[in-house]
């Protein structure tokens, strides 16, 4: 019988189990540290199983699906159309989160313990994070298209965080195998094409472990969070209630209104449809809070579920995971102006729109890697003279909020590839209607 | 000289370095060995290192590609660790077993052992650990309290000394902090590539390519027709990249050799002396690394496995043992590990391709052996009787050590550090036993290449898929 219940059940399960028994640690203190120990791993094994498979997959989906393109001037009108959009829905989600933030004001909700107790706590964390985004920020504005191009590919290969490095030598690649005579470029896409299959496979059999992986991760969450003390723990998520309400509250206008205005303005799909077909892949967001770990799962939705051809979303899936954050960028704008307005500072118009340029910018660089939008949102509040030190404050609903973000930054990049699929006709009806549900 | 074979080229190579060696040291002539010979003994190493994480990756795929039952593999695995385990835990054995008749540590003079006894203690107290493990106290025994000062001026360390061993300390730490679920943690490769541009990281490209072998075998055969191709294609080249490096072996190890023994000591009194020094413990640990080679071992194989050859198994597995000896590098070694298995000794790649390398970077019957004499012996020096229960504690930890050891560099000595702290004894100890140490890894290492062949030949033959070579 538990074999029979479809995959994202049973992930949905983990959940709340180890949400039940994450609680039960925190009341049973003596049992934290067995879950800490033997309960967790299981998770970190999950993730790093996900992680393994990322590179690979980026490496040969993304030439695969540039040389099956075949056609050089739809893979630039595909691209200009799919960054164009990236763009757009990125200024569009930062935007809400600024507005949002403006009306609540979670910040004055804020009281002075428990920022004091946060600063303690997080202090010499944030303190590190600092340090790194001083080397960020002096960078010069073309810095991100240079970072882009890689050093040494194999170096770029061995570090998850340069992904983006990983995707650009992959499509220049797919390019040039397209301008090499077929009979010479047959057996190299024969190889990767083999490899992608192979590849494939393998995230199918990480997933059979998913439920458990979240199990473990959901319940070590909560004792990393709470500790022992359940007081504690109700105290800090009450006085944070009101920061993450306004960013869950962003992200809900732009998973709730934005996305299917898009997919209703530029696509034939049902919206319903596409949550239904997506669901697996934003419960796995949600949980891992890694959209490049994520990433194998979103690619097998949307291609098998929702009908996008693998032209279409080996490219604007692996590109989206590294680059199209909405999630994130709304997070940003909202915890730079909490964070504002919890040290009692006020920012002006220009000041605003400057957090608007860098979130987007940020986005860009940030790959989708746990805590990577950490350090950018460092980098953001650089930007516009807020002290740095004060992301300490938000530091401890950071996990949650990864998760929601996540998801968000997943759906986004799935409407996107939707909508880009749509435009370009290359949306399989059939296996829409018939798997769209399973 | 053309028709010798290979192994005696070898020998003949290993012992001309050697003599080179000693009369170089001789003739003052150390600096030209360092300088002019040493590099090319380096250059083999790498050589056989940089084709070591291709090959076992590509082998492993191709190896597990083959199979034609992925269910088999589950059987195979758990053939190979329980194998793995039964012999290091014999090996444990033996080593315990040879420190205990030959009590290395009791040869030397009575006060001394007393004066190491009471400097013990004394440790003991500043570190708040109460008593020793055996329960006595010569500190409040009038009758040593002569010793005294003499045992505390000895505990003054030099400089260097400490800083070495405070190094090695904190390694130690970092190791013993970890959960216990870490080791299955680690063998996960957060990124792949990452782990196949570090040697360390190998058992995480063994994990990965057992999977991606596994993945293969499931899928239909003509989409990845292609990948099996490649995979296939460029394993035979790492192979033949074995055999021709192998051909320069024997010029390679006279080099080996002579850096080594050249770094050793500046003159051949000097090399005697160190040997000399700590004899009685280097012979110990010398008899039970030969008697897990050339007894324990074919002695398993004797009895599990009809017709045997005692001669022909050394026979063929010399290369291998030569070089696992001149390198003291179990990985280094396992190319050629893997090519006299399979045509020496007739396994099957698919096997032979899963359990060698699992082998070379789990499998440590000659490191835990010497973790369980070198302890003992350590504590017999000191005055210290280990009940039996007390030295089965260490051979549980020294056998767990010898698993985790796979990721440290020059784990050896860092495991033990772990072992002693895991007893109650002082780590600094170590101290002791490093001048003879190199010395005695190239002989380990000997021991764990030979466990691996075993085994390798162990499963083959219960699998029914030993194809014995005929031809000699």
């Amino acid at each position: 019988m538990i074999k029979r219940l479809p995959l994202h059940t049973k992930i949905l399960i983990g959940m709340a189990l180890g949400l039940g028994f994450g609680m039960l640690c925190i009341q049973f203190p003596s049992m934290s540290g067995f879950t800490i120990d033997y309960i967790k791993p299981i998770g970190t094994i999950f993730i790093r199983g996900l992680k393994m498979i990322a590179v690979p997959l980026v490496l040969a989906s993304l030439i695969i699906g540039v040389a099956n393109i075949g056609d050089i001037s739809k893979l630039t009108r595909m691209g200009g159309k799919t960054l164009l959009i990236f763009i757009v829905t990125t200024i569009i989600s930062i935007t809400i989160g600024l507005s949002i933030v403006a009306i609540v004001k979670p910040g004055h909700k804020l009281p002075e313990s428990t920022r004091t107790n946060l600063m303690e706590l997080y202090n010499s964390n944030a303190a590190g994070k600092i340090d790194f985004a001083e080397q960020v920020k002096s960078r010069g504005p073309l810095q991100p298209l240079v970072d882009m191009v890689p050093d040494n590919i194999f170096m770029a290969t061995t570090s998850n965080s340069a992904m983006l490095q990983v995707v650009f030598f992959a499509i220049i690649i797919g390019i040039a195998m397209l301008k090499v005579p077929k009979d010479k470029s047959a057996p190299v896409i024969a190889f990767f094409d083999g490899l992608n299959e192979v590849i494939i496979k393998v995230v199918e059999f990480i997933m059979l472990i998913a439920p458990y992986g979240v199990f473990g991760l959901i319940a070590s969450l909560m004792i990393e969070i709470a500790g022992d003390d359940p007081t504690k723990a109700w105290e800090l998520l009450y006085a944070l209630l009101w920061y993450s309400m306004t960013v869950i509250g962003g992200m809900l206008i732009m998973m709730l209104v934005i996305y299917p205005l898009l997919l209703k303005t530029f696509s034939k799909i049902n919206v319903l449809d596409f949550f239904k077909g997506m669901r697996p892949a934003m419960l796995l967001g949600f949980s891992t809070s890694s959209s490049t770990a994520t990433l194998p799962v979103t690619m097998e939705r949307v291609e098998k579920h929702l009908g996008v051809s693998e032209e279409v979303s080996s490219f604007v899936l692996p590109l989206g995971a590294t680059i199209n954050m909405n999630g994130t960028s709304l997070y940003q704008g909202v915890s730079a102006i909490f964070i504002a307005q919890a040290l009692g500072l006020d920012l002006s118009l220009s000041s605003q729109l400057m957090i608007v340029l860098t979130a987007t910018l940020a986005a860009v660089g940030t790959a989708g890697v746990p805590g990577a939008g950490l350090v950018m949102l460092v980098i953001v509040l650089e930007a516009v003279g807020i002290p740095a030190a004060g992301i300490a404050l938000i530091m401890a609903p950071e996990r949650i909020l990864d998760m929601v973000r996540t998801m968000i930054n997943i759906s986004g990049d799935a409407a996107v590839s939707v909508v880009v699929a749509s435009t370009e006709d290359a949306i399989d009806e059939e296996i829409l209607k018939e798997h769209v549900n399973d | 000289m053309k028709k010798l074979p290979l192994h005696t080229k070898i020998v003949i190579g290993l012992v001309l370095g050697t003599i080179w060696a000693f009369a170089s040291s001789y003739l003052g002539w150390n600096e030209f060995t360092i300088d002019w010979i040493d590099p090319f003994g380096t250059i083999f190493i790498r050589l056989l290192k940089f084709i070591a994480v291709p090959l076992v990756l590509f082998s492993i795929i191709n190896g597990i590609s083959g199979l034609s039952d992925v269910s088999s593999l589950g059987r195979l695995g758990a053939k190979t660790v329980s194998a793995y385990m039964i012999t290091t835990f014999l090996a444990i054995g033996v080593g315990l077993l040879f420190v205990n008749v030959i009590k290395p540590g009791s040869h030397i003079d009575e006060t001394q052992r007393i004066k190491n006894r009471l400097s013990y203690e004394i440790w003991l107290q500043d570190n708040n650990m109460g008593l020793s493990q055996d329960g006595q106290s010569f500190l409040s025994d009038p009758e040593y309290s002569k010793y005294l000062t003499d045992a505390q001026a000895e505990r003054e360390m030099s400089e260097q000394e400490r800083k070495d061993l405070e190094d090695k300390m904190t390694k130690a730490e970092q190791t013993k902090e970890s959960s216990p679920l870490k080791f299955v943690v680690d063998m996960v490769p957060e990124n792949i590539i990452l782990s196949i541009s570090n040697n360390q990281l190998m058992l995480q490209v063994i994990f990965f390519a057992i999977f991606f072998g596994v993945t293969i075998v499931l899928l239909p055969k003509d989409s990845v027709a292609p990948v099996v191709a490649f995979v296939e294609s460029i394993n035979s080249v790492f192979l033949k990249m074995v055999d021709i490096v192998m051909k320069a072996a024997p010029f390679f190890v006279f080099a080996l050799l002579a850096g080594v023994v050249a770094k050793m000591a500046d003159t051949p009194a000097e090399v005697f002396e160190i040997f000399l020094g700590l004899g009685s413990y280097s012979l110990t640990l010398l008899g039970g690394l030969f008697f897990v080679i050339f007894i324990m071992y074919p002695l398993i194989l004797k009895l599990l496995m009809k017709g045997f050859s005692y001669q022909d198994f050394f026979k063929k597995m010399s290369p291998a043992q030569f070089l696992a000896f001149s390198t003291s590098s179990s990985a280094a070694t396992l190319p050629v590990t893997m090519e006299c298995v399979e045509k020496g000794l007739g396994v099957p790649k698919k096997i032979s391709s899963f359990v060698l390398p699992i082998g070379a970077t789990v499998n440590m019957d000659g490191t835990s052996l010497h973790q369980a004499v070198a302890v003992i012996f350590m504590a017999q020096l000191h005055f210290i009787d280990l009940t039996i229960g007390q030295q089965l504690t260490i051979v549980l930890t020294a056998s767990l050590a010898s698993i985790g050891a796979a990721a440290v560099p020059s784990a050896g000595l860092i495991m033990m550090i772990v072992v002693l702290q895991s007893v109650g004894l002082n780590p600094a100890w170590v101290a002791i036993i490093f001048p003879v140490d190199r010395f005695l890894d190239m002989c380990r290492t000997v021991t764990n290449v030979t466990g691996d062949a075993t085994v390798a030949t162990l499963i083959a033959k219960s699998e029914g898929e030993l194809v014995p070579d005929t031809t000699g």
